[in-house]
């Protein structure tokens, strides 16, 4: 892997704002700017609403160095616009590599062509990392697929202690997190990939575990009480 | 399943477009849940304009149990909460679902409660409904590519989703591209038997006895 010059975020959270995993992604490209990588940074919702956008993120992918996509966990996995904006990029790879008669796939042989390096970021709201190893294993499959050089997964548990604010205003209480993404900020602007020391800063619960399943569980409740006018939280509409 | 009786299964179909063997296992699937005397929703993902969920939560604080967004993807909260049987066929793509079946999947969040409980030495959410629905994936990858990575990877997602699904019973397979129509016919059977559909079950010992003699 060779020190990027130019780096991609993908936001994978089809959230139209107070996304989490925008906060973490974001405050990423914030230090990869500080280390003199310059970067851009694309909402997967939105590339994915209109041809014209979908080929500016086409564009954006083959200009960059370093590709990171940033996701909420869905269900054990990514997103479905996540989904949706490996299989294009990885058809695009393809197509791209026919073109130039290259292999793609490691698998394959040695990759001739810009090879970018490949990071993904999980968070969910689960207190377990566990819960998202899945979900980083298909990013680096598609990293495998696609002809990326799979650089590393982060995965940050309890997720709902960020929810969507900017990192550097709780840095207090994501502590962890935040230097995970300054070690990981060090490591991929050298050329290098996430350290597993960031892996497991990254991975190092910020609270007891049944203390946020506490938390979490009384703040369902008043938010419910708030909003839901009545309706008991157990409702089954579909019985 | 709840009873021994044929029930409704869903069938959601993931598929991105006409490949061969993807057919063939739809069809198997539909054929073999007919003949099990259950009634098919057979749900093809790609005709259908399901906007993806965008991570509210207001089906957990607002409408409780309903997506709060008015278009099919509140229909899937509603198909899947009333099946007997979940079917999910798919490509594998890179270990994972194709987004035509995620955009699905993901709508399904409304049949669980948002609280969090411990269960095997795991934070999960509680089901919203008592009723419970088997579970059978099948997806297909690229011929030899049964035991590569992404179907490793594929596996191992149906099995996490079992623990946050909590289906009484589940079956995932995986098939190779360029099976033949009566190699996918008997991997599905078996596949179907796994999950009670007794029709299926018949038609595989069926198979192995032709197979034996």
């Amino acid at each position: 892997m060779n020190a990027p010059q130019t780096a991609l975020l993908l936001i994978g959270s089809p959230k139209p704002k107070e996304s989490s995993s925008e906060s973490l992604g974001t405050y990423l490209f914030e230090e990869l700017e500080t280390r003199g990588v310059r970067t851009q940074t694309v909402k997967l919702v939105k590339a994915l609403h209109s041809d014209e956008a979908t080929e500016e993120l086409r564009a954006a992918v083959a200009g960059s160095d370093l590709i990171v996509l940033s996701f909420p966990l869905y269900v054990d996995s990514l997103p479905a616009p996540a989904m949706l904006a490996l299989e294009r990029i990885s058809a695009w790879r393809a197509d791209a590599a026919a073109e130039t008669g290259e292999a793609l796939a490691a698998g394959e042989g040695p990759v001739t062509g810009h090879r970018p390096a490949f990071v993904a970021i999980c968070q969910s709201g689960f207190p377990e990392v566990e819960q998202s190893e899945i979900a980083v294993e298909i990013c680096r499959n598609f990293a495998a697929t696609a002809g990326f050089e799979w650089a590393g997964g982060l995965i940050l548990a309890a997720g709902g202690m960020v929810s969507g604010q900017p990192l550097r205003k709780i840095k207090g209480m994501m502590r962890s997190a935040a230097r995970a993404l300054d070690l990981t900020a060090d490591a991929l602007a050298a050329g290098k990939p996430v350290p597993e020391k960031a892996v497991a800063l990254m991975a190092k619960p910020g609270f007891p575990r049944v203390a946020y399943r506490f938390m979490a569980n009384w703040g369902w409740r008043s938010q419910l009480k708030k909003e839901a006018g009545g309706t008991p939280l157990d409702a089954r509409p579909f019985a | 399943m709840n009873t021994d009786l044929p029930g409704g299964a869903l069938l959601l179909d993931g598929r991105r477009d006409d490949e061969p063997t993807l057919a063939l296992a739809h069809d198997a699937l539909v054929d073999g849940v007919t003949a099990g005397g259950w009634a098919v929703d057979d749900w093809r993902l790609r005709d259908d304009r399901i906007a993806w969920c965008t991570g509210c939560f207001k089906c957990w604080t607002t409408t409780p149990g309903v997506c709060a967004h008015h278009d099919d993807g509140r229909e899937v909260a509603v198909r899947w909460v009333r099946s007997d049987l979940a079917v999910l066929l798919t490509p594998v793509t890179f270990g994972g679902y194709s987004s035509e079946l995620k955009k699905a999947l993901d709508h399904a969040i409304p049949s669980l409660l948002p609280t969090m409980l411990r269960r095997g030495g795991e934070t999960h959410h509680p089901q919203r409904y008592d009723r419970r629905r088997d579970l059978l994936v099948v997806g297909t990858v690229p011929a030899g590519e049964a035991d590569g990575p992404e179907a490793r990877t594929f596996r191992r997602l149906v099995e996490r989703n079992t623990l946050n699904m909590e289906p009484p019973r589940w079956a995932c397979g995986v098939l190779e591209e360029g099976a033949g129509e009566w190699e996918v016919r008997v991997a599905v059977d078996a596949l179907l038997a796994k999950v009670g559909v007794t029709a299926a079950q018949e038609r595989v010992d069926f198979a192995r006895e032709g197979a034996v003699a």
